[in-house]
């Protein structure tokens, strides 16, 4: 029988899930696509992850991340329910120790932390544009007819380059249509289109602050060879890509649940993976207590109300005990 | 005439100035949705947050009736010294009728400042005047006294709200005071109440200090900062602001050295970073970040409105002070495109970042 610890990573494009066992090592992970579906593809993911393991399996601990992380934990009872910053600062500091920078790019948003001593010292997170993620690479390459898993491949043949406005998703787009009239090739378009993003996230996330090596790229963009040269061109610099980059976050959750259960002494309130039979289902309404009109969260498991949030005065926060 | 006030922080303090006075008093609600919708709409788009929502409050207490609106000015080169004019003109054109009295800082026009006074004076005696000055100085006091003791035991409370029903009770306790020893009274008995709140038992190794700086609206106004005190106090952390009213009035109204001796104080610390008077509260946030980090704090969380050139410029000056003192700042930046998700995500990392350093410290 192995007794693991469960990490579940719920972000905007993939879920991800990974076990470890007592001693760190990674016993499966799985990558899954979230489709607009946070709780289905997290029991999906589950399911999936039982029958791998051929169910023969103790679940010590479970810790969820990402920006479904509050639901997800609800659902599985986890016990550990982790922002996406820490999760991924803390598999980083196991998998790659001595790492003094992870840039981490993923569908939706994306971050630079800056550790010491294995230690988060300061981190960013992009706030104003969705120019320089995941998700919008994914709508480019649909655009000019490529898969984007041979995106990054193909960038490396460009022979010429391109600059292409990078700052906001609309003139990138507008300049790259530009670029295209003027006869520059695909390869050349998209490797254009990885300087960008590259020259536009350093700009952003890494203003002022002291970029040090060893680097490391994690997150589902870090799959993009196209990316990871213009990383290394930008910083003159060798930057480490894990072998488990896409699963980065949902390592940090298990390995933080693992941290939390040892510490704490107590035992996880995992639900089983028979939770992936309850029904559950996730509901919003406006409040319409006052003109705040707050978009509230209820969360109901097998017809009862387990969980509720969204509210700014509390009201239906702690209706609940 | 009906007098409304701009809203911000602990209101009952102005609107007991304005009643002690005789006014009639319209109390606009705390900011919603709808009051920023509305300042948003009718603001130039590119005029900072707090005007937009101080206009969205402005319009909420003139469609209540308001008719005069008594507001301070601001100091310096900042956008929000112009407020008042901007305001004018908007609700002007907007096609109400109404009269805006800003208190700009008095050195600069003494006659002009005279006739605002009378005017909000009512024509009642001075004696009246000088005790409602008396009883709000009094009030301001004590209330920012108590919010400075929540603001220390909400991180620990055992049922989950109590602090804030608390203080709005406290409020609403001193909404009733008519004089000095009314005031002594109600803030020994909001003193007894917060004395009834169960707390966690918490050694001092673990207790985690936040300092919050920056603008003074976004600082100050609860229901657009996104309840930033009760949102790291729900984290764990033990909060104190830069602003406290009481503060301000000490050293921008109250005569005498003496009441001006600690915000200098605070204002010389700052002075290696940044030496002029820049407008807005730039010159303050620096200076207090290194007060809050010479007073031993784990963090500081630093609030801008959006686009804030004051702020933007001590903003760029955080990252050497953080350097200097080993202190960890996070700055957020607010509007009304903020999208809580992402600043509570930030939040929560902050706060891991600040006990990891804690650590590492007292290690």
């Amino acid at each position: 029988m192995n007794k693991v610890y469960i990490g579940i990573d719920v972000g905007s494009v993939s879920t991800d899930i990974v076990a470890l066992d007592a001693d760190y090592n990674i016993l499966s992970t799985l990558y899954l696509r979230t489709n607009g579906q946070p709780i289905e593809a997290a029991r999906q993911g589950l399911k999936k992850l039982k029958d791998e393991l051929n169910g023969d399996i103790e679940v010590l601990g479970v810790g969820t991340t990402g920006s479904g992380r509050q639901l997800t934990g609800i659902m599985v009872g986890a016990d550990v329910i982790k922002n996406e910053i820490t999760a991924h600062a803390t598999a980083t500091i196991s998998l790659v120790p001595g790492a003094r920078t992870i840039f981490e790019i993923g569908g939706q948003d994306s971050k630079i932390i800056f550790l010491k001593d294995g230690m988060v010292t300061d981190f960013a997170m992009n706030t104003v544009c969705a120019a320089g993620t995941g998700s919008f690479l994914e709508h480019q390459a649909e655009r000019l007819g490529i898969p984007i898993e041979e995106f990054g491949d193909l960038a490396l043949t460009a022979k010429k380059n391109v600059r292409i406005a990078g700052r906001c998703t609309v003139f990138a787009e507008s300049d790259m249509i530009a670029k295209q009239q003027y006869g520059f090739s695909k390869a050349e378009i998209i490797n254009g289109l990885c300087e960008a993003l590259v020259r536009n996230y350093i700009n952003n996330l890494g203003r002022g602050k002291k970029l040090e090596p060893p680097y490391v790229f994690q997150g589902g963009v870090a799959a993009n060879k196209g990316i990871v040269a213009a990383f290394e061109r930008e910083l003159n610099h060798k930057v480490i890509v894990p072998e488990n980059y896409n699963v980065m976050g949902a390592i940090g959750a298990a390995i933080l649940a693992k941290e939390y259960i040892e510490r704490s002494g107590k035992s996880t309130i995992f639900r089983g993976f028979e939770c992936t039979e309850l029904e559950f289902n996730p509901t919003s309404f406006i409040c319409g207590g006052c003109d705040n009109s707050c978009e509230v969260i209820k969360v109901e498991m097998d017809g009862k109300v387990v969980a509720m949030w969204g509210d700014r005065c509390g009201k239906w926060t702690n209706s609940l005990v | 005439m009906k007098v409304a006030f701009p809203y911000m922080g602990t209101t009952v303090i102005y609107k007991k100035l304005l009643e002690l006075l005789g006014h009639e008093v319209v109390e606009p609600p705390e900011p919603t949705q709808r009051t920023i919708d509305l300042g948003v709409k009718y603001s130039p788009e590119f005029a900072c947050f707090p005007l937009k929502v101080v206009l969205g409050s402005y319009i909420e207490a003139l469609e209540m009736g308001a008719e005069t609106l008594v507001t301070s000015g601001g100091h310096g080169p900042c956008r929000a010294g112009f407020y008042g004019e901007i305001h004018k003109k908007i609700l002007k054109k907007m096609g109400y009728d109404v009269d805006i009295i800003v208190f700009d800082d008095y050195k600069r026009d003494i006659m002009g400042t005279i006739n605002k006074v009378l005017r909000v004076k009512n024509g009642k005696p001075w004696r009246t005047v000088w005790r409602a000055i008396k009883t709000v100085y009094a009030m301001a006091k004590a209330l920012d006294g108590i919010e400075k003791r929540i603001g220390r035991i909400r991180a620990y409370e055992i049922n989950k709200g109590d602090c804030t029903k608390a203080w709005q009770a406290i409020k609403e306790k001193f909404d009733k005071v008519q004089t000095v020893e009314d005031v002594e009274r109600a803030e020994k008995e909001s003193h007894q109440l917060l004395d009834g709140i169960t707390l966690r038992p918490v050694p001092d190794s673990e207790r985690i200090r936040i300092g919050i700086v920056g603008e003074i609206y976004v600082v100050m106004e609860q229901s657009i900062n996104l309840r930033i005190e009760e949102t790291l106090g729900g984290m764990g952390a033990e909060v104190e602001r830069s602003q406290y009213i009481s503060e301000w009035i000490d050293f921008h109204l109250k005569p005498g050295a003496a009441a001006k001796e600690h915000e200098l104080k605070i204002l010389k610390k700052g002075e290696k970073y940044i030496q002029e008077i820049i407008g807005g509260h730039a010159k303050q946030t620096v200076g207090y970040i290194v007060n809050f980090a010479e007073r031993g704090f784990d963090g500081i969380v630093h609030l801008m409105p959006f686009a804030c050139l004051p702020e933007l410029i001590s903003q760029s000056i955080i990252p050497s002070i953080s350097k200097d003192y080993n202190i960890p700042v996070i700055s957020l930046s607010i509007d009304e495109q903020t999208g809580a998700a992402n600043v509570l995500t930030r939040l929560e990392a902050f706060m891991d970042l600040v006990r990891n350093v804690k650590i590492t410290k007292t290690a």
